[in-house]
């Protein structure tokens, strides 16, 4: 390794430092993007097209950083299609979307913050043995997932009933008042068990992006293997992401209720 | 015709249409104290949603520095909004379950689509992201008639969920790019050289160990294990332990894999799964959710380490 291929790793560092100093990070990003590709020689700009005349933007045949990151941004505008769903799920929070989810929570005993948690990492991994891979945290957890749990922590103690579920996620101001500490461990739970049922359980239908993946390099590197191999060896991780969910959840069910007993 | 109304692109330029409203509701908020900033950047990035297929990239890509040089600058911020939580309880009561059909619309649209996708032989995840624009259109047209709350109201309440997010919206799309400009510049062959280069090839744990603390790092940095995934087996799953260990190459490729989703949890370059709903949910603290996620990501990364390791031993 060259000095020259060590100074590549200089979007690491900017990206390590810029976030340990909680710097803006949309801009540590581009700092990271442009001095990494500068760093390797890379041109602003593309040969051909508008700018082919400008000699120190260019470089011959070579794709410019800029236009990299154009194209990039534009294939991936997938990632932030969830903006359309936002104003039915803003104008149903308006008319009582979250109250009613949290309403509806309170009526079954047997609910607990954690509970919910598992069952809908359940039916997230549901999901993926189906084949279907979705972005949850816009459609179920925002509208649905949190004010349920809300709800079940109301009606256990471990939330006051005087708070408003609505506040909550339209007002900050709200959330820094003091006792509403166990609203923000809720909110984290209700992330996580979209990201653990989601993760583990996408591998779990051939048809799915993960598997088609490892098929496709395994392939490239001179191995064919079969997708549904690659789906029985998965079964063992995805046990075991359902296992070490139910222990941190119930922990989570614990360490609420030793909450309410400190209040009482 | 059918196939282009029902195109990716017709939904990238419908949201590009819900954005350029967001934009000009936002331009004359006089609340918001930011105004003529928070509309540009909501403005520049409809122009890129509807737009973005059509565009030269340096145009794009200009764009794209555009937006981040003002939120950089702090020109971005978010209006003030009144909620009535007297009224939302009393709607509540007054809709009861009727309540969720919009929002349960689009998951329903979404599965529909990805189904019918498949059917015809399409791409079915290709499919659930149509079925995702084409679902949020449905919710909408619901929520309208059945809320009685006007297209103003609506498209507002969509803007106030927005603008809580802020620029936050366009950290995944930003992270995939410095993704594709760090495999530009070879930044993963430069891991997996280094892995190559410390680890003994002789002792079989500590290469399964380097393996998956080789897939965690590089998903941490580029924050995909998708991306991960080809420099590691490249670099060292297939060289170093499935061909001299004669290790069966199914097992030991999808638990690299998931090892990489280990680090996915830990890290705010997955911004799409870490950052945006800690921001969705109006968390105080940004990186709230990789905090939680921390411990399980430690534990099952070590499962995965132990599980490929005995799996290889027994096999």
């Amino acid at each position: 390794m060259h000095a020259q291929d060590l100074l590549k790793l200089i979007g690491v560092v900017i990206v390590v430092v810029g976030i340990a100093l909680r710097l803006r990070t949309t801009l540590v990003v581009v700092v990271a993007a442009l001095a990494t590709g500068l760093v390797a020689g890379l041109p602003l700009f593309s040969s051909e097209g508008f700018f082919q005349h400008l000699p120190l933007l260019t470089k011959p045949g070579q794709t410019g950083i800029i236009n990299t990151l154009g194209r990039a941004f534009a294939d991936n505008r997938l990632m932030t299609l969830f903006i359309i769903t936002l104003p039915a799920i803003g104008l149903s929070e308006r008319y009582g979307l979250q109250e009613q989810a949290a309403n509806l929570i309170r009526k079954i005993r047997v609910a607990t913050v954690g509970r919910l948690q598992i069952v809908y990492q359940l039916f997230r991994v549901l999901h993926g043995l189906m084949g279907i891979r979705l972005n949850g945290h816009p459609s179920f957890v925002r509208p649905l997932i949190f004010p349920m749990s809300v709800g079940a922590a109301q009606a256990s103690g471990s939330v006051p009933r005087a708070v408003a579920i609505g506040s909550i996620t339209t007002d900050n101001s709200l959330a820094t008042a003091r006792g509403t500490d166990p609203i923000e461990k809720i909110k984290a739970a209700n992330a996580a068990a979209e990201n653990y049922g989601n993760f583990y359980g996408q591998n779990l239908s051939p048809v799915q992006a993960g598997i088609l993946l490892v098929f496709g390099v395994m392939q490239g590197l001179g191995f064919t293997v079969g997708v549904w191999d690659l789906v029985w060896y998965t079964v063992p991780v995805v046990a075991a992401s359902i296992i070490l969910a139910i222990i941190q959840f119930s922990w989570l069910d614990r360490s609420l209720g030793k909450a309410v007993e400190v209040k009482q | 015709m059918m196939a282009s109304v029902f195109s990716l692109d017709a939904v990238y330029v419908l949201t590009g249409v819900v954005l350029f409203i967001f934009a000009w509701m936002t331009f004359a908020d006089r609340t918001n104290p930011r105004r003529v900033g928070s509309g540009l950047f909501w403005l520049t990035l409809g122009i890129i949603f509807a737009f973005g297929s059509l565009m030269p990239y340096w145009l794009t890509g200009l764009l794209v520095l555009f937006m981040v040089a003002l939120d950089g600058a702090g020109r971005v911020s978010r209006g003030a909004y009144q909620s009535d939580q007297a009224s939302q309880a009393e709607h509540a009561r007054r809709l009861g379950n009727r309540i969720f059909v919009p929002v349960l619309a689009i998951p329903i649209v979404t599965f529909a689509f990805a189904l019918t996708f498949r059917w015809l032989g399409m791409d079915a995840n290709r499919g659930a992201l149509v079925g995702l624009g084409f679902g949020g259109l449905a919710a909408m047209l619901a929520c309208l008639k059945l809320t009685g709350g006007g297209a103003r109201a609506l498209m507002n309440e969509g803007r106030r969920l927005n603008e809580a997010m802020g620029a936050v919206n366009i950290l995944p799309q930003l992270l995939a790019s410095l993704g594709v400009i760090f495999t530009a510049a070879g930044v993963g062959n430069l891991i997996a050289q280094g892995i190559q280069q410390i680890i003994p090839a002789n002792n079989l744990f500590l290469l399964v160990l380097a393996n998956c603390l080789g897939m965690a790092l590089f998903t941490i940095v580029m924050g995909n294990s998708f991306a991960a995934f080809p420099v590691i087996a490249t670099g060292v799953l297939v060289p170093l332990i499935i061909k001299p260990f004669g290790v069966n190459p199914a097992m030991a490729a999808i638990i690299t894999l998931t090892a990489g989703s280990s680090g996915t949890l830990m890290t705010p370059m997955a911004a799409n799964f870490n950052i945006v709903p800690a921001a969705l949910l109006n968390m105080r603290d940004q990186y709230g959710v990789i905090k939680f996620q921390l411990p399980f990501a430690l534990t099952i990364w070590s499962f995965h380490v132990l599980l490929l390791w005995l799996l290889i031993k027994v096999s």
